[in-house]
């Protein structure tokens, strides 16, 4: 059955690049997944080495394909699901295109982590951190991690960890995880940011203590009342090949992978996913997708020295459609000097929000407009409107 | 003299989960515009519930489960009296999403005991069981009172209904509202306002914004002058795409 399936998807993917909508991303996965409901567990029992998992808000692609390619430099074939197809259709598509490889490399949706864990068995789950993103999508931060929790339980993979992200390492403790985390007095936050989600003790419910914080809630933390507090990392030294506090942490959750694998972690010539710090003509693109995601793009692109920024918040299906997220965003960093616009489906929102940051703003409605400039642009974008973004620079769909 | 007024914040860490914090910029801000002095007290746990006492408007937002376990004693025992006496007082306030059911005589969750609520507005809410739909979405009504339109957006599981003391605060266009079935969306009692509207429910409803300030102001200042007119042609610009 496994094959007849892995043939109708390979012929569904053919069919869909002939007629130019690409490989056809999730498409031939979930009709062999229909064929055959265990065709997951086959073919990733198929795979020579095993499989590695990438779990969390944000980071997931970058930190795959980071993977991907330190296991691809020690002469391994890996598979691994790169159009950000992170459900259980989109690793099984990966899996019928490339079914003999050795490795498999996937990055998975917070909600989807439990349901691929039914059907496969991995080597190691990277738990990389937990904030809040599309609510009205996901549900709230503690649901996923309760989720995890129940999906971890009589797991038998190796678990890598976040120290710094109090709700995912307290996964990890239970789980004797390898950690990782940031250790760097100079990269500390002078005071937390708004969208923080786990600064209560998880153990006794006790408000958590800082003596470092890097970005939201992530940080050297502990709990004042019932002693618990972030474990000291096995992994944090590591050198990030991409600008951003938060490509350090992507970084330092690969070096803990090789570590465990007994490989070199050589980032060296790493190139980033499309739509991460991506960089088409003079436009460099950050994808920015929640309120933690977006003050990191912002804290980096700003650090860059970005004097040209484009905003663009859409609120379809893969964006989440509630956008009272950007309320939560700290707008307020952007300094008078710097030329800011806006686009997307919720142009008028987004404005509105930089309006009470007292940020003037150009508004334009047509996305092509918006990116018409000389200068150096940085364009910060939600999901669907990165595709678009990268549609109008480069002339076609790439997904 | 100077005009100013003090909002307390309620639980800013806990109860903070949807943007809530528009709101409170939104307040700030469109005080500072027309040169009114605005402050900000955060009361979160740790914070003395006489704090409050200084306070002319108070605002309280959403929260996750956990975060409203963690609320729920210090609401009950501390704070939820005093915002009490201030709400039967005449005080402004708002209180959305969970801090709407939290007001309330109990929440009854689809597993396990009430949860009692603060009493301050005659209304309960029930969750009728996981399975059932969540009320998630873009949502429109038109305040009773006013006729004026009001845009947001809604998550909630509970089913909020109001007891015969109290008067809904709007009317459902397009959305669910209190609970799905009455049409009615939020609650009116004296100068405080209920609402599912959650997270920035402010900005793109100056009007409401600026009501809670004017009635501050009465309360504190003992005279009825209008608030000065600010320029809110991007506020109704993103108002109007929503409706």
């Amino acid at each position: 059955m496994t094959t007849i399936a892995v043939f109708v998807g390979k012929l569904v993917s053919l069919v869909s690049k002939l007629l130019g909508f690409g490989a056809g991303g999730t498409w031939p996965g979930e009709i062999a997944l229909r064929l055959n409901p265990r065709i997951l567990t086959d073919l990733a029992s198929r795979l020579k080495k095993g499989v590695i998992l990438v779990a969390g808000t944000n980071g997931k692609t970058t930190t795959a394909l980071m993977i991907k390619q330190i296991l691809e430099n020690q002469g391994y074939r890996v598979v691994h699901n790169a159009s950000g197809a992170n459900l259980d259709n989109g690793i099984v598509s990966a899996l019928i295109q490339n079914p003999r490889a050795d490795w498999g490399v996937f990055e998975t949706d917070e909600n989807s982590l439990p349901i691929i864990l039914k059907s496969v068995e991995p080597n190691i789950i990277v738990l990389l951190n937990l904030f809040r993103d599309q609510l009205d999508r996901y549900g709230e931060v503690d649901v996923i991690a309760e989720k995890w929790k129940k999906a971890l339980r009589g797991s038998k993979a190796r678990i890598i960890a976040n120290a710094d992200d109090p709700l995912v390492s307290h996964l990890g403790m239970t789980h004797n995880a390898t950690f990782f985390g940031v250790d760097d007095k100079t990269k500390y936050q002078k005071a937390m940011e708004h969208a923080t989600d786990s600064i209560f003790c998880l153990s006794c419910g006790g408000r958590l203590t800082y003596d470092g914080i890097y970005f939201s809630h992530l940080g050297l933390w502990r709990c004042p009342k019932c002693g618990m507090k972030r474990p000291k990392p096995d992994v944090s030294e590591g050198i990030s090949p991409l600008p951003g506090l938060y490509n350090l942490y992507n970084t330092l959750a690969t070096v803990c992978v090789a570590k465990m694998l007994g490989i070199k972690a050589d980032l060296a010539g790493f190139h980033p996913a499309f739509g991460r710090q991506e960089e088409i003509g003079n436009v460099k693109i950050f994808l920015s997708k929640n309120p933690t995601g977006f003050n990191q793009s912002l804290r980096t692109v700003l650090d860059l020295g970005a004097k040209q920024l484009l905003l663009i918040v859409n609120d379809r299906i893969p964006d989440g459609r509630d956008v009272s997220w950007i309320w939560d965003v700290d707008f307020e960093m952007i300094p008078k000097d710097v030329e800011v616009r806006v686009s997307g489906d919720r142009v008028y929102d987004l404005a509105l929000r930089l309006k009470y940051a007292s940020i003037t703003t150009s508004i334009l409605e047509r996305l092509e407009e918006a990116l018409e400039t000389k200068d150096t642009m940085y364009v910060l974008p939600t999901y669907s409107a990165m595709l678009e973004v990268r549609k109008i620079l480069k002339g076609r769909k790439i997904l | 003299m100077n005009t100013s007024i003090r909002i307390a914040w309620l639980y800013p860490d806990l109860m903070s989960t949807y943007g809530d914090r528009g709101n409170i910029i939104c307040l700030e801000k469109r005080c500072q515009w027309r040169g009114i002095e605005a402050r900000v007290t955060q009361v979160t746990l740790e914070t003395p519930a006489r704090e409050l006492a200084h306070c002319d408007l108070i605002f309280m937002g959403g929260a996750q489960d956990r975060q409203q376990k963690l609320v729920g004693e210090d609401f009950l025992k501390r704070k939820g009296p005093v915002v009490k006496e201030m709400v039967e007082n005449g005080t402004p306030a708002l209180f959305v999403c969970a801090a709407y059911q939290f007001i309330g005589h109990y929440y009854k969750p689809y597993q396990g005991e009430k949860i009692p609520g603060a009493g301050i507005f005659d209304l309960y809410t029930e969750h009728p069981g996981d399975q059932e739909k969540r009320f998630i979405g873009n949502v429109t009504a038109e305040i009773i009172s006013t006729k004026k339109t009001i845009v947001g957006f809604e998550n909630h599981g509970g089913r909020t209904y109001l007891g015969s003391k109290l008067q809904p605060f709007a009317r459902v266009k397009r959305g669910f509202g209190n609970n799905g079935e009455d049409g009615y969306e939020g609650a009116v009692y004296k100068n405080a306002i209920g609402s599912y509207f959650h997270g920035p429910l402010l900005p793109k409803n100056p009007h409401i914004a600026d009501w809670l300030i004017q009635k501050a102001l009465e309360k504190k200042y003992k005279a009825l002058q209008p608030l000065s007119i600010l320029d809110d042609s991007l506020e109704w610009q993103a108002h109007n795409q929503m409706l």
